[in-house]
């Protein structure tokens, strides 16, 4: 049996305090891109099953029927995928708070904001810790898929991860209805590679 | 490693794809060789030039907030392309191609000159994996229509039917709407076949099925159950009207002649109707299908060629 994936207190203490730098550095990209201010919530790591994630996700969101998912795939020492999760009515906000007209945001228009957001928050949030930790990332193209059902999710996710760290956050503009997650999920060897990292990073301190 | 001035511009005219080095008020500064051949325009024409001015299609806000980005978290950005699945409309000259009139194509964003806040788009030739994605998508469509029909009649088959009455159950109870089942097998085929053959009975199955399609609307469920068993699921129709249905059937099929090898076939068809009842099926369509067989049996029974309502 693999040996489950176990962070000690001081690792994940560690962990927190670096994504919350590369949380940081995401939300003052977009705060530049689109002059909103926007935050993103301190963020939470857990290390779960991919059931667990999936309930886990659906949990947060039972309120809302439908919602969009984009997925971004991460290459390099922290290898995994990024999610980016927000239902319809935020992502509707969010398309409004990048400038476009409510007579403008056809379902594709949309789609297009969600990926670019994906792409502005999973890359420098990415990149930003994988600077702190000394290594380098690249990114593949996000996609975007629309889902209405739990059923939905399980079918289109089928993920190869036998444990994942979800280290996800919420994202919140000013005087804005806007609700969505961003969760990073690594793989089993980036998990190693991360925990050595950390630790180096925890001898220097 | 530092490649220098030569070096670069080796590649950037040698490499497989379109390279355009942009500023943030969209000016032209660099346009590779890979784009003169392309578009037919040279570098030389196109440089200062402002890209959303040359090709006014290009959605000029997307393309400047996407080169915001770049500028801003010094990472490259993909661009998504619309329905068209181009930036540059460069006409596709493949004369195998059938598919697309332009080269679809992928779309990078990268910086290039932080300082000078310019970027480099590349441009990927996507189409050969476009053109695959789309057969792919034919085919598999294609595999799922074969799969819900019956090979011989094209009517629809009995897994597919199955599905098609669960979903006709949620709508009526739903909806508190109703719908009616037809059950119907052709007089005596054995003697068909024995008499004309094979190839004759197939014939007279392909004309009944026929003839069912000619008769129903767009929104009912004709299939196929084997042999010479047809079984219809009729949308919003009650028992009489369905009646009326299978009576016309019956009719069109009486006097429906069919020339075979100089030999002229007829035949008749009996028939069983049966409403959908929640109470009666229990919530089952298999239950309303054997309560139609039943009245189909009495039409045999009592002499053939008839409509029979079951109970």
């Amino acid at each position: 049996m693999n040996k489950p994936i176990v962070l000690s207190e001081d690792e994940k203490d560690c962990l927190q305090e670096l994504m919350n730098i590369s949380y940081g550095a995401a939300t003052a990209a977009i705060s530049k891109i689109i002059n909103r201010f926007a935050t993103l919530s301190i963020p939470s790591i857990k290390v779960i099953s991919s059931e667990e994630l999936s309930e886990q996700l659906f949990s947060k969101l039972k309120d809302n029927k439908t919602f969009f998912i984009s997925n971004q795939l991460i290459n390099g020492n922290l290898s995994g995928q990024n999610l980016f999760i927000i239902d319809s009515l935020s992502a509707k906000n969010l398309a409004s708070e990048f400038g476009l007209e409510e007579d403008e945001q056809s379902q594709e228009d949309i789609e297009d904001i969600v990926l670019e957001i994906t792409n502005i928050l999973s890359s420098t949030a990415s990149s930003k810790l994988a600077s702190l930790l000394n290594t380098r990332i690249g990114f593949s193209s996000p996609t975007i898929k629309y889902v209405n059902s739990k059923k939905d999710f399980d079918n289109e996710y089928e993920y190869n991860y036998e444990n994942i760290i979800v280290i996800s956050t919420n994202l919140q503009f000013e005087n804005q209805n806007i609700n969505a997650e961003l969760v990073f999920m690594k793989h089993k060897k980036s998990f190693e590679f991360l925990t050595k990292q950390l630790n180096e990073f925890l001898d220097d301190y | 490693m530092t490649i220098d001035n030569q070096a670069n511009n080796i590649i950037f005219n040698a490499v497989d794809n379109g390279i355009i080095i942009l500023d943030k008020d969209l000016s032209i500064i660099g346009w590779n060789h890979w784009l003169e051949l392309f578009t037919g325009k040279s570098e030389k024409e196109v440089l200062d030039k402002n890209l959303c001015q040359l090709y006014s299609y290009i959605n000029k806000t997307k393309l400047q907030r996407r080169i915001k980005t770049v500028l801003v978290t010094n990472h490259s950005t993909f661009y998504t392309m619309d329905q068209n699945n181009f930036l540059i409309d460069i006409p596709y000259n493949n004369i195998t191609n059938s598919q697309f009139k332009s080269m679809q194509q992928n779309v990078t964003i990268v910086p290039f000159n932080l300082e000078k806040e310019q970027v480099c788009i590349f441009i990927y030739d996507n189409t050969s994996l476009s053109e695959t994605n789309v057969k792919l998508n034919d085919l598999n469509n294609e595999l799922k229509e074969l799969s819900h029909k019956d090979y011989l009649t094209g009517l629809y088959n009995r897994r597919f039917f199955a599905e098609e009455a669960a979903r006709a159950i949620a709508l009526t109870l739903r909806n508190n709407s109703q719908f009616s089942i037809i059950t119907m097998d052709i007089d005596k085929f054995k003697n068909i076949n024995d008499t004309y053959g094979h190839a004759a009975g197939d014939m007279v199955i392909i004309n009944v099925a026929e003839k069912l399609k000619e008769l129903i609307r767009k929104s009912d469920i004709p299939a196929r159950f084997g042999g010479e068993e047809f079984v219809l699921l009729l949308y919003d129709i009650s028992s009489t009207n369905a009646m009326k249905v299978a009576e016309n059937m019956r009719k069109l099929v009486e006097n429906l002649e069919i020339h075979y090898e100089n030999e002229i076939i007829k035949f008749t068809i009996s028939f069983g109707v049966a409403q959908f009842d929640t109470f009666k099926d229990d919530n089952n369509i298999e239950h309303t299908i054997v309560r139609a067989d039943k009245a189909l049996y009495e039409a045999k029974k009592s002499g053939r060629n008839k409509v029979v309502l079951a109970k």
